[in-house]
């Protein structure tokens, strides 16, 4: 249960970001206006094989990373050099490249945050992060030296499983900076991100935790690329930089990124007491399953629940909506009418963050809300790159005889869609993501006074 | 093969095991132990043994890698004792 006049604060943020060496380069590109997608050149070595070749990835080397080798298997790393000394090695050799950038995302979060030693080895100091990833380098090559090539299991050395399971970002951060408090991973594909966060903002609110490092990762892995790739749900037939294009009546997949948010939670009065930089405040946090058996197609029904949950008990009018706009055919429309549906036809803008990201899948949510924090100190409207055009027809969905939302083309609203950077008067974001299995979440933060 | 020239290819194998506090294995002997002195995590010893079976063309039984002791003449014993089995 809730404790009575307990609040969150948003009081540091840290992460992973493409083309970008740090969180202050990734709000001077993001507020420039710029993509951040490029051609990977890793993608072309497969040919025909592979359909796509954007994405906002980030490589090793732009960390400042670089793997070691194993002798024993080919292509497995056996571990990572960290040229910048930030990492020890003992905490290197047990993490994969989406917990090293955990690792060094929650540094520079707390160091935001202003927490000293004791308050982060506190039994009141939580991890609470993951990732949604469906692979990693470590795991195909341990697999393929046992399965395909009939090789002793020892071969892979003792860290193929601390590098791959489940929770390993949250259990290598919690190694890192010895945080006595819970130690976990919500994982819900796309919406993972934001779910890592609400959670940890549920912990807190009821109680439970003082202070948590949470958000969300999504290593730079082809092992996941490929599989949305097979799915031919990925963008296709545009520039880098014009390929992730949500509402545009031309969009036709996502791009698929990788990138890491972590987001520095601490109890306000705590946080207020200390005179700690309030980045943020969270007003509420709510998530739901569409309950519709359908583990890929949006539900205009849940999105609505969604909203309701949100809303309900809270003063909520924001004057921002940042969505979770995937530039994929169904989902930015049913998204659309839902936010309308709620919100009306003014007031408000919407903010689509992908469209300058593409997609981080697991790290999305993170990452996006980190959009939000820097929206509302920057009191600026992200813009929504390459939605020029709106369809003028209604969406097939529309007219059948079960839909019960608007009844007007997506066109009719694409006022609240800028492709410019808006500057506005912004004291609340709602922020919302989803993901596959008809999960849906939906945060609301303020600005500080 | 010289157990001073396995001592040797072992401590090739150290330096690549980047957990283990390189500056030590200037000082490396037989009496040396992994986990004592060079304060090697109990973990990295399977990949120390790994190496070794590449490096000393050797394939351990997976008995004695469970009953290996953590000095360095234990695993130096088990190089000599696989090569002559083998």
């Amino acid at each position: 249960m809730e404790v009575a006049g307990r609040k969150v604060a948003i009081v540091g943020m840290g992460g992973a970001f493409p083309a970008c060496k740090d969180i202050t380069m990734f709000e001077q590109n993001l507020f420039a206006g710029e993509s951040l997608i490029r051609t990977w050149e890793e993608t072309k070595a497969f040919g025909k094989n592979i359909r796509s070749n954007v994405s906002g990835y980030i490589s090793e080397q732009e960390m400042d990373l670089e793997a070691i080798y194993s002798t024993l298997i080919e292509g497995y790393p056996e571990t990572y050099i960290d040229h910048l000394g930030r990492i020890p090695d003992a905490n290197l050799a047990t993490a994969d490249v989406g917990s090293i950038w955990a690792m060094l995302g929650s540094q520079d979060a707390i160091k935001m945050a202003g927490w000293n030693t004791a308050e982060v080895h506190s039994a009141q100091t939580g991890v609470v992060m993951g990732s949604g990833s469906a692979g990693n380098t470590v795991l195909r090559t341990a697999w393929n030296s046992f399965y395909e090539k009939g090789q002793k299991t020892r071969l892979a050395g003792s860290h193929a499983v601390d590098r791959s399971m489940v929770y390993r970002e949250a259990a290598n951060v919690s190694c890192l900076i010895k945080n006595r408090g819970v130690c976990e991973a919500i994982g819900s594909a796309c919406a993972t991100g934001l779910g890592n966060i609400g959670y940890a903002y549920r912990l807190i609110k009821y109680g439970i935790q003082d202070r948590i490092l949470a958000g969300g990762i999504e290593a730079t892995s082809l092992e996941s690329f490929i599989g949305f790739d097979a799915m031919q749900v990925l963008s296709k037939g545009f520039s880098p930089a014009e390929s992730s294009r949500p509402f545009d009546v031309d969009r036709n997949g996502f791009v698929c990124s990788f990138g890491c948010g972590i987001i520095a939670l601490e109890e306000y009065e705590m946080a207020k007491a200390r005179g700690a930089k309030i980045l943020a405040v969270i007003d509420n946090y709510f998530n739901n399953s569409d309950g519709d058996g359908n583990m890929f197609f949006p539900s205009f029904a849940g999105q609505k629940r969604l909203w309701e949950g949100l809303l309900a008990g809270h003063v909520i009018k924001p004057e921002v909506v940042k969505v979770h706009g995937t530039s994929t055919p169904a989902g930015d429309a049913i998204e659309l009418l839902s936010v309308v549906d709620v919100m009306g036809e003014s007031g408000y803008h919407i903010s689509a963050p992908k469209s300058q990201l593409g997609h981080m899948l697991g790290a999305a949510g993170a990452v996006e809300l980190i959009t939000a924090v820097l929206m509302l100190e920057q009191q600026k409207v992200l813009p929504c790159l390459n939605s020029n055009n709106f369809n003028q027809e209604l969406e097939p969905f529309q007219n059948t005889p079960d839909w019960d939302g608007p009844m007007n083309p997506i066109n009719h609203y694409k006022h609240l869609i800028s492709s410019q950077t808006v500057e506005k008067e912004i004291n609340q974001i709602v922020c919302l993501n989803y993901g596959f299995g008809g999960t849906n979440s939906a945060m609301s933060i303020s600005k500080h006074d | 093969m010289e157990r001073t020239e396995i001592l040797a290819g072992l401590v090739e194998i150290l330096k690549t095991v980047r957990m283990i506090d390189q500056d030590k294995l200037a000082f490396i002997t037989e009496d040396t132990d992994f986990i004592a002195d060079l304060k090697t995590p109990s973990t990295e010893m399977i990949n120390i043994a790994a190496k070794a079976e590449q490096k000393f063309d050797i394939e351990f039984d997976d008995d004695d890698i469970d009953d290996l002791g953590s000095k360095v003449k234990d695993i130096i014993d088990l190089i000599v004792a696989t090569k002559e089995r083998d």
